[in-house]
């Protein structure tokens, strides 16, 4: 049953991770990092993108139908850039949090749609072992 | 042709100054602490800190719901469970060992719940307290199987918390008086997750009561709170004579002294 660090340092195994991170999306703290985060701070890079994780979860255009189920209504966010993607995966917790896992991952090497699928695995072992 | 002599002014605590000695620190005997690498108990006018060897291991505050209500509430951990490893454990970090050990709970959940109960409660024990500050040495040191937090990283977390509430909305007042909900001038969008604040709100309850009954943490929902008295929804119970039926006013006079700590640390904190 893996713990936070574990978690992270796996994520970082996916080609072409350049960093990961767990965060809180109400507060924006990082409860665990790993690797580098664009422009080397990897508080700002949790802050700012909590506030983009928050809008996500919070506003009623991204949710699913179901959204009062207790789950998180949003998957995963992805942003794309010239050089690197960003997923952001919620996690979905059986006790009352708001934490995602938060890959970076450069475009060259990286294949997204495999991160996709194995961070989504990740975020299910880190609660439920 | 009688003097007058106007009396003295009366002493009072000079606060501008009291302010800017703990800019740098939040407590600086927190900080004198970590720097002994100190093993013991900090005990604040509104929490308790546990370090081992200058670490920050355990937080308890009266206004936050501990470890055992965020995993009890929503049944991730049945609640006898929990005593009995409470009550076979001497502390907190033990119990936590003892669940683990017993393999009652996965491990990333049990270190989640942990660090969010301990910057929770680090919160509230670190903020600005009337009573100095009092600590007991321990023994040995016990870093449990539990992440530990540097004294500094709950500091800056703790500034940047305060920050974040005075931005959503500068009055503090709804942090812990009792809640009353208000009839907005417009209705404006409620999420999901303060919907369930709101619905709590019932004259009575105050933000950290209504964060244990949701077995939520204490600050998510003062950021709920905040954000919901903002849209002019909810707001503190009125005290004594009640004021006549205006709506929160809102242009705000920024003579709170509060405010001007908060607009220094957010200087102090832009400028690290």
């Amino acid at each position: 049953m893996p713990g936070i660090d574990e978690c992270l340092l796996e994520a970082m195994r996916l080609p072409g991770a350049r960093g990961a991170a767990l965060v809180d999306w109400t507060s924006g703290l990082a409860l665990g990092t790993v690797g580098d985060a664009p422009g080397g701070d990897h508080e700002t890079t949790a802050a700012e993108a909590a506030e983009l994780a928050r809008l996500a979860a919070e506003h009623g255009a991204f949710a699913a139908g179901d959204a009062e189920d207790g789950g998180p209504p949003v998957e995963d966010v992805i942003v794309s850039n010239h050089d690197s993607y960003h997923l952001l995966r919620f996690v979905d917790t059986s006790f009352d949090s708001s934490v995602f896992l938060h890959l970076w991952l450069g475009r060259e090497e990286g294949n997204l749609a495999l991160a996709r699928i194995r961070l989504g695995e990740m975020a299910a072992r880190l609660v439920l072992g | 042709m009688t003097m007058i002599e106007t009396p003295p002014p009366l002493p009072v605590r000079d606060r501008a100054t009291a302010q800017d000695r703990t800019a740098g620190a939040l407590s600086p005997m927190l900080r004198r602490l970590a720097e002994d690498q100190a093993t013991g108990v900090l005990v604040r006018e509104h929490g308790t800190l546990h370090l081992a060897e200058g670490r920050v291991v355990h937080a308890e505050s009266p206004h936050a719901p501990g470890l055992d209500v965020l995993l009890t509430a929503h049944g991730t951990l049945a609640t006898a469970a929990w005593q009995r490893a409470a009550g076979q454990a001497e502390g907190p970090a033990d119990a936590a060992r003892l669940l683990l050990d017993a393999r009652l709970l996965p491990e990333g959940a049990l270190e989640l719940c942990h660090l969010d109960a301990l910057y929770d409660a680090g919160y509230f024990a670190l903020s600005p307290s009337s009573t100095p500050g009092r600590f007991r040495y321990a023994r040995a040191p016990r870093l449990g199987p539990l992440p530990s937090v540097p004294v500094i990283a709950l500091e800056r977390e703790t500034l940047r918390r305060r920050l974040l509430l005075h931005r959503l909305w500068p009055d503090p007042a709804t942090d812990s008086a009792p809640l009353i909900r208000a009839d907005p001038a417009a209705t404006a969008p409620v999420t999901p997750r303060q919907r369930a604040v709101l619905d709590r709100v019932d004259g009575v309850r105050s933000a950290p009561e209504i964060a244990r009954n949701l077995g939520r943490q204490a600050f998510h929902t003062l950021v709920d709170v905040r954000r919901l008295a903002a849209a002019g929804l909810l707001g503190p119970v009125p005290t004594a004579p009640a004021p006549p039926p205006v709506p929160p006013a809102p242009p705000l006079t920024v003579t709170d002294p509060d405010i001007a700590l908060l607009k220094r640390l957010r200087d102090a904190l832009e400028a690290l």
